[in-house]
């Protein structure tokens, strides 16, 4: 059995024929996955400066000096690396006194600091199965983010107390903007919201939870929902990042109808993190400063805020060191613009925008893969895994020490 | 015609599985270099599915195929999000840090007949500089 490291999801029952240099079989994957496996043998990166192949000592070598030579530099990505890597990456960036920042910066920070703060209830996705009749996608679209979310955890199984799963016992919902794929699974609980609409439709739920008339949204919907809330037993939110944009990081509201929903029955938030190990990046940084990310260790002082998130440290740092991440592809223009203007070290496994626009790229084994080491899962559960593939290319943690020693 | 929309970025499966292959595969361009507009808005503009539409605003500009809803959404379109749809967004943030992939203002209106889709080779010219 192999790990899929393709989403936070982590599944642990993929079977997967890689013997011939090729993925030849393949089970239990799903079409994101199965595209994460087909990656293992296309688009791979070489050692190179300047856009020349070199041995990897010079790539090391040349990171090293770069980064000692920075003032101010960032150490970014993250979501993508074993714990055992990100343990380095952050004694680097405070080695270095420099900022560092993850992939899903302002995507999902703010949602996982409430939860990790204990001031929203969570729950694991085994408890979801065995026990959820209810589950609220808020924001997101498993079907296309997590696709084996439905079938492994929140709608499909048979659980402990829910045999009938599905069929009589659960019922799925979906809050957003435009009739999603995970929409059209439960077309008659959308609850369509306007751009932006989340808080106010949140304010909607807290008023027919206590018998009044919400003031938006169709009334005799919201009456409905309300009524299946409070019949609810065991109920799980999974906010997605159209949630978590809508909130602007104000998650005092989202609280608010917890701690509500939770006067009634049992209701619990459920993360959907993006990348395969976003959530352990955001414990150890939280571990060691007190936030989950967009932190700075200039001067040996920890700061933490806007000022020290990608966005901002794009602008101001002068330079980056970029591990299993491609900002360029994946960051507003103006932030990518800022990148490629810096000397960039890219730590990555396959080709990207990124890779092709710094100045010393470092090939990296695919964690899971071809390296072993530990994740979490997005609720919170931690996983070990041992490699299936032996590549010989080391792993982002011995590339990592490596500069760190170097330097 | 021109018509001023909001866009809103989300994610598709098929184009993810064509970008952790590669992002310079003409699979991956052709998942991701598209708009999504409700029929009346296609209708607006004079075009067609399929047809090469202009995206622009004080960020960028882009040509993407056009893609019919099948959902009902007038003055709303999505993208999916790439290299293309991150060409329109603004590093500009809210005070929280947060950036607009949720509400890119936009206009959209037919490409010139010669105009080609955006490669991501272009692209990569323009962050470059």
């Amino acid at each position: 059995m192999a790990i899929c490291t393709g989403c936070s999801l982590l599944c642990q029952d993929i079977e997967a024929d890689v013997s011939d240099g090729r993925l030849s079989k393949a089970k239990n994957l799903c079409r994101k996955g199965h595209g994460h496996f087909q990656a293992s043998f296309s688009e791979r990166t070489f050692p190179m400066i300047g856009g020349k192949q070199v041995d990897l000592n010079q790539a090391i070598a040349r990171a090293a000096e770069i980064l000692r030579s920075a003032k101010s530099p960032l150490l970014f990505g993250w979501s993508n690396s074993t714990l055992e890597a990100q343990r380095v990456g952050i004694s680097l960036a405070e080695k270095l006194g420099a900022t560092i920042d993850d992939t899903s910066t302002f995507c999902q920070d703010s949602l996982m600091e409430s939860i990790l703060s204990g001031n929203l209830p969570s729950s694991t996705l085994d408890d979801v199965r065995n026990y959820a009749d209810t589950s609220i996608f808020w924001g997101a679209d498993p079907s296309n983010s997590h696709p084996r979310h439905l079938s492994r955890f929140s709608y499909y199984p048979r659980g402990e107390k829910r045999q009938k799963s599905y069929e009589e016992e659960r019922t799925c919902l979906v809050v957003d903007v435009r009739m999603s794929a995970t929409a059209a699974l439960c077309k008659e609980n959308l609850y369509r919201v306007s751009p932006g609409g989340d808080a106010e439709f949140i304010e909607a739920i807290i008023s027919v939870l206590e018998g009044k008339i919400p003031r938006v949204g169709d009334k005799k919907k919201m009456i409905e929902l309300g009524t299946l809330l409070k019949k609810t037993e065991w109920g799980a939110i999974f906010p997605g990042p159209g949630l978590v944009y809508s909130l602007q990081g104000n998650m005092e509201i989202l609280e608010r109808l917890l701690a509500r929903l939770n006067e009634i029955t049992v209701f619990k938030v459920v993360p959907m993190v993006g990348h395969f190990n976003t959530r352990g990046f955001y414990e150890l940084l939280r571990e060691k400063t007190g936030h989950v990310n967009r932190v700075s260790f200039k001067g040996g002082e920890i700061a933490h805020g806007p000022e020290q998130s990608v966005m901002a440290a794009a602008k101001s740092c002068d330079a980056a060191l970029i591990v299993g991440s491609d900002p360029l592809s994946s960051l507003p223009f103006g932030t990518a613009q800022a990148l490629a203007r810096l000397p960039l070290i890219a730590i990555d496994p396959h080709r990207s925008l990124t890779t092709d626009a710094a100045e010393v790229v470092i090939p990296s084994a695919i964690s899971g893969l071809e390296a072993g080491g530990t994740a979490v899962r997005t609720d919170g559960v931690k996983i070990e895994f041992e490699p299936i593939i032996e590549a010989g290319i080391p792993a982002d943690e011995q590339i990592l020490k490596r500069i760190m020693e170097a330097i | 015609m021109a018509l001023e929309l909001s866009i809103i970025i989300i994610r598709d499966i098929f184009q993810d599985e064509a970008g952790k292959k590669s992002r310079y595969s003409e699979e991956y361009k052709s998942q991701s270099a598209l708009i999504i507009l409700d029929k009346q808005d296609l209708a607006g503009i004079g075009a067609k599915e399929g047809e090469k539409l202009l995206v622009k605003n004080d960020v960028g500009s882009i040509v993407v195929s056009a893609r019919l809803s099948e959902d009902t959404h007038p003055g709303l379109a999505f993208m999916r999000s790439s290299p293309w749809s991150n060409q329109l967004v603004s590093d500009a943030t809210c005070e929280a840090g947060i950036p607009g992939y949720k509400g890119i203002k936009a206009a959209v209106q037919p490409a010139e007949a010669s105009a080609a889709v955006t490669d991501i080779s272009e692209i990569l010219s323009r962050i470059k500089g």
